[in-house]
């Protein structure tokens, strides 16, 4: 018995557990699929009968042959189009699961500790599109290998309960054999497909990091590297590879022998030959019937094996999507009458996954009713001070109070914030519908007045008013119309607290002032919390924190 | 020739042994199934009538040869399977083992801009998966030759029941694979080109959704964007069910193809005899399934010429052999119009944005410099080769650049010779000895990717002992003292300003926080700088704002 990794051993107790889950969001569109492979077998019958009535047929006569030869076409005919239909109801099952997972896994971007940026869109895109070949093609030729061979030997028992019996005495020890050494052979699989993954990452790492490898000429270092990583692996996986194509090999042996085994015997029992008695006795057409559904029996299993592949891309899949977070209800707003005060108090942030904290007992407070810069380079945690408050980090020690709340208790307090940003998001729409976005029962007359305030008079006069049309990548929009845009939004919030993330960053001096005047006008009389690394804007604060 | 097939045709004669016997065996998978079927065919029937003849026809009926050539062929299958799969990724992993290398190679050996572009931006996982379509073609390569010897079988069986049946064989194993062509050209290439676009579109917004995560939550929208998710996710979704159409066409015209050829053979052998006929029916079916593989495989023909193409345009840059990296003289340096003597020391400071990295990456080769940008011993930059910039250098730069790997392996990226004294010393001054000594595996414990395991302030600090460690005449850091307490800043501060003068190195500074900045006799402030504004650069060379100080 060999030792598991951790990964290995999180596939199988939690990617499996996942991805059975996901099945049955497609149940409906999966037993479809099941249901036109299975039909298959009727297909598969109809073309063996034709064959083996024909062939008898053709003993006598070629005329007499001719409805038979028809009945094998109709039937190829009808398994082409049920292979067809196979297909498409598996795709179709694949679109929904696929629908269903890629909601719930963007949805889990907004829960706290979700993984932001590229790590972000690669979770959601790569890893939910993984799961199509799982839902599409493994899942229904894994049912259909547990049904259709049985039914395909019922068939044939019907012409011959000798050659169903061999078919059955070649399956069962095909059975066996994979419940005894298939796990091995499914463990080797694994983990050389977890040893390719992880050759890749190490490659992808090297490209990414290809500025400091030239920075120190270390290219040729880093080039000899990546080779010895690909020999070693290369020489370790013969031996893993060795048992992981036990299977194939057990598939192509016990098919190969249920047909060999098959006409040898019909050919000894037609010719009255055989050394034992049998309570049968056989002509070409049951025979023939027989022979030609006996590599049938096999082919469901060999679409398994096919779909193998699909299988483990989608289990490493599963693995990061079951692990991302739930995102919690949304919270109410709390009952604040005037802006609060934020205390942050012995604060650690720290992401699953054994990264080091971004933040350990952490101390701030932010005065009610004033201005907080927190000022840093990038990467130093400002926006995660933030995202604190809006739920989106999780809060793994200390305490953050907003008045009297505790963001222990409550964790979030996204009702009671108003936010601008870098890059707000655009909705195609108009540009009242991307106002409305933070308050829709505004009024046209509001909408307008913080566009105004915030200073868009330009943008409105310009484009015809509210009513000018956007796109999602805000084509005819300048950076600073955009954010301005976004400064708009947290002015018709009535919120009391003020969240501000690098709001000038990319911005020209001059831009950047007239910035600053829209900014300190949407601050007033709020809690104001802004993250940046200008000192022009961090000027503007009633409190400075470097980090 | 590209450059691509040239390497991948280099692979070939390399792993000529193992491609060679897994195409055998796939061969003898091919024909094995054929004629196993094709015989067992012809035996029943043979023995059928034989023994309807009576006893004496049926004991004159060769039972033996047939027979145990059933079993045999039975038997070499199931070897020959197990060998071509096990000897096609043999030598796909081996000849992997050469291309990944040889990939890298050429991207760095590309000029930086492009080099860059790819690893900075989503092209960097794109060419890992080009590079995973390129090992896949190399585990196919066997697949034809499985084809080529059932379709091969099919037709020499059929031809023991005359011409007529192997060439109406020939010509619908001929049919069915222009007719897979045809298919995918006219049904999945443009379907593939759609779903490309699609992707993209759900792509950008995704990382849209994700960039405005605090908003949405703020202002409770996120039902809005989730639902647009829902709808680009939808149309990519609906799109992929389309192209599933084409192989469903492909499946049908596979199964009258079928269907056809087996009545149109069992009606040409029928002349011959029942057994021969029968045997040729078999085949035909074989033989269409034999085709199959192949021609399903059309499909991914556009994606695997796509990737090809992105890695053919990397490997046009050949790497230069591995030349040895001169002992670094000590060049004065001339930058912003501050003419440095060795072991001077300058800090650019200035407000974010203005230029202070960008001028790093110019002085190191990673980024195209103007003429009259900065000068090595009188010898303009613009003029140098990127290796002789990059001897002068040793760089921490500001996103501190860990590679995933272990301590020792990032330190040794600078110093490949250094002893575990020499780590220990650099990472000592870099304030950071007591920290690795307190991980579980010391210079060897594994930090993940981007140096995980560590906080900013650490993998900062890390990347300065790298820096540290390389034997160059200029250090040129990027903010080095970032997320760090003041005591912990000040003895960086402190170490560096000895060991600066323990070497005799010189320094170039980017920093905007007091304390590393007493570490320079002079500092300069870059005034806002975009190299694509000629006229700013010029103006912050020609009119510095030097002040001194305070040592």
């Amino acid at each position: 018995m060999t030792v598991r990794t951790p990964v290995e051993t999180e596939i199988l107790t939690l990617a499996r557990p996942w991805l059975r889950g996901l099945n049955k969001v497609a149940a409906a569109d999966g037993r479809a699929a099941l249901a036109w492979r299975l039909a298959d077998v009727a297909g598969a019958a109809g073309f063996a009968a034709g064959l083996a009535f024909g062939i008898d047929a053709l003993t006598r006569d070629l005329a007499e042959a001719l409805p038979f030869l028809a009945l094998a076409l109709v039937s190829a005919l009808v398994r082409g189009a049920l292979a067809a239909r196979a297909n498409q109801a598996g795709a179709q099952a694949a679109a929904l699961a696929k629908a269903h997972a890629r909601r719930q896994a963007a949805a889990s971007l907004l829960a706290p500790g979700a993984p932001r940026g590229g790590a972000a869109v690669t979770a959601v895109m790569d890893g939910v599109e993984a799961l199509d070949g799982y839902v599409s093609r493994f899942a229904p030729a894994r049912s259909a290998s547990a049904i259709a061979p049985l039914l395909l030997i019922g068939l044939t028992a019907i012409a011959s309960p000798v050659c169903a019996g061999i078919q059955l005495f070649t399956l069962l020890p095909f059975i066996v054999a994979m419940a005894l050494a298939g796990m091995a052979a499914a463990d080797a699989s694994r983990r050389q497909f977890l040893a390719l993954e992880r050759l890749s990452s190490l490659f992808l790492d090297r490209v990414r990091t290809l500025p400091v490898v030239l920075a120190f000429q270390a290219e040729s270092r880093v080039t000899a590297g990546l080779a010895q990583a690909a020999q070693d692996l290369s020489r370790r996986t013969q031996a893993v590879l060795r048992v992981a194509f036990f299977s194939s090999a057990a598939l192509e042996f016990f098919a190969a022998l249920s047909v060999a085994l098959v006409a040898v015997y019909c050919g000894f029992n037609l010719l009255r030959l055989l050394p034992f008695p049998v309570p049968e006795t056989l002509e070409l057409k049951r025979a023939f019937f027989a022979l030609v559904l006996a590599p049938e029996v096999y082919a469901p299993m060999r679409r398994l094996a096919a779909a193998y592949h699909d299988r483990q891309a989608a289990e490493a899949a599963a693995l990061t999507l079951a692990r991302l977070p739930t995102p919690a209800p949304a919270a109410a707003p709390l009952a604040l009458t005037a802006a609060p005060e934020i205390r942050f108090e012995g604060v650690g942030v720290a992401y699953a996954g054994g990264e080091a904290a971004v933040f350990d007992g952490f101390d701030l407070v932010a005065p009610a009713g004033q201005i907080t810069a927190l000022l840093g380079p990038s990467g130093c945690g400002k926006t995660t001070l933030l995202n604190l408050l809006t739920g989106l980090a999780p809060l793994s020690a200390g305490e953050v109070r907003v008045g009297p709340a505790r963001l222990s208790e409550i964790g979030a307090f996204a009702a009671d914030l108003a936010w601008a940003g870098q890059s707000p998001l655009l909705l195609a729409g108009s540009l009242a519908d991307n106002l409305a976005l933070a308050r829709p029962d505004a009024s046209r007359a509001e909408l307008e007045a913080a566009a105004r305030r915030a200073g868009l008079s330009d943008l409105l006069d310009r484009r015809g008013g509210l009513d000018a049309p956007i796109d999602e990548r805000g084509g005819g929009l300048s950076g600073g119309e955009r954010r301005r845009l976004g400064i708009a939004r947290a002015l018709l919030k009535p919120a009391p607290i003020l969240l501000l993330d690098e709001p000038t960053a990319d911005l020209d001096a001059a831009a950047e002032a007239a910035m600053i005047a829209a900014l300190r006008m949407a601050a007033a009389g709020r809690t104001t919390l802004i993250a940046t690394h200008s000192e022009a804007l961090a000027a503007v604060a009633d409190k400075v924190v470097r980090l | 020739m590209s450059a691509l097939s040239k390497l991948i045709a280099e692979q070939r004669r390399r792993q000529v042994r193992p491609l060679i016997l897994a195409a055998i065996c796939a061969a003898v998978v091919g024909a094995g199934s054929t004629i196993l079927l094709g015989l067992s065919g012809w035996f029943i029937t043979g023995a059928a009538l034989a023994g309807v003849a009576g006893l004496t026809t049926a004991q004159a009926f060769n039972v033996l040869l047939p027979s145990a050539t059933i079993r045999l062929l039975a038997i070499l299958r199931t070897g020959a399977r197990y060998g071509e799969r096990l000897q096609g990724h043999a030598a796909a992993l081996d000849a992997l083992a050469a291309i990944r290398p040889r990939l890298f190679a050429s991207l760095a050996a590309a000029p930086p801009r492009e080099a860059l572009a790819i690893a900075r931006g989503d092209a960097a996982a794109r060419l890992v998966q080009d590079v995973d379509a390129v090992e896949t073609r190399f585990v196919r390569l066997s697949a034809p030759w499985g084809a080529g010897a059932g379709i091969g079988a099919a037709v020499l069986l059929a031809a023991l029941a005359g011409p007529g049946p192997a060439i109406a064989i020939a010509l619908a194993v001929a049919l069915h694979l222009v007719l897979a062509r045809l298919l995918t050209r006219k049904l999945s290439a443009p379907a593939g080109a759609t779903i490309q676009a699609a992707a993209g579109d759900l792509k950008s917004a995704l990382a849209a959704f994700a960039a405005a995560a605090p908003e949405l939550k703020v202002y409770g929208a996120q039902g809005p964007a989730l639902d647009r998710i829902a709808q680009l996710g939808g149309e990519l979704d609906a799109l992929k069910v389309r192209a599933v159409r084409a192989q469903g066409v492909l499946a049908l015209s596979e199964g009258a193809l079928t269907g056809l050829t087996v009545a149109a053979v069992l009606a040409l052998a029928a002349p011959a005899s029942a057994p021969l006929a029968a045997l040729a029916a078999l085949a035909a079916v074989m033989a269409i399934e034999a085709a199959a593989p192949i021609a399903r495989a059309f499909d991914q023909d556009g994606a695997a010429e796509a990737a090809g193409e992105r890695l053919d345009v990397l490997l046009r840059h050949t790497p230069e052999a591995a030349s040895h990296r001169e002992t670094p003289t000590r060049p004065a340096l001339r930058l912003l119009g501050q003419d440095l003597a060795p072991g001077a020391r300058l800090a650019l400071v200035g407000p974010t944005g203005c230029g202070k990295t960008t001028r790093l990456e110019q002085l190191l080769g990673l980024r195209g410099a103007p003429a009259d940008a900065f000068a090595l011993d009188g010898q303009d930059g613009s003029d140098l080769s990127p290796a002789a910039l990059r001897a002068a250098f040793a760089y921490a730069p500001q996103d501190a650049a860990l590679l995933a790997g272990t301590v020792r392996e990032n330190l040794q990226l600078a110093a490949p010779q250094a002893d575990d004294e020499t780590l220990w010393a650099a990472l000592d001054d870099a304030a950071l000895a007591d920290r690795v000594r307190a991980l579980p595996q010391g210079l060897d414990t594994w930090l993940g990717e981007a140096g995980e395991r560590l906080s900013g302030g650490e993998r900062r600090r890390l990347s300065l002992a790298r820096a540290l460690l390389r034997d160059a005449p200029w250090l040129l850091l990027d903010e080095p003292t970032e997320g760090l307490d003041p005591t912990t800043e000040a003895r960086v501060v402190a170490r560096l300003d000895a060991r600066l003068r323990a070497t005799g190195q010189g320094l170039v500074l980017v920093s905007h926080r007091p304390a590393p900045l007493t570490l320079c006799q002079r500092t300069i402030a870059v005034e806002t700088l975009s190299p694509a504004a000629g006229s700013a650069i010029s103006r912050a060379m020609t009119t510095p704002v030097i002040t001194t100080a305070t040592p």
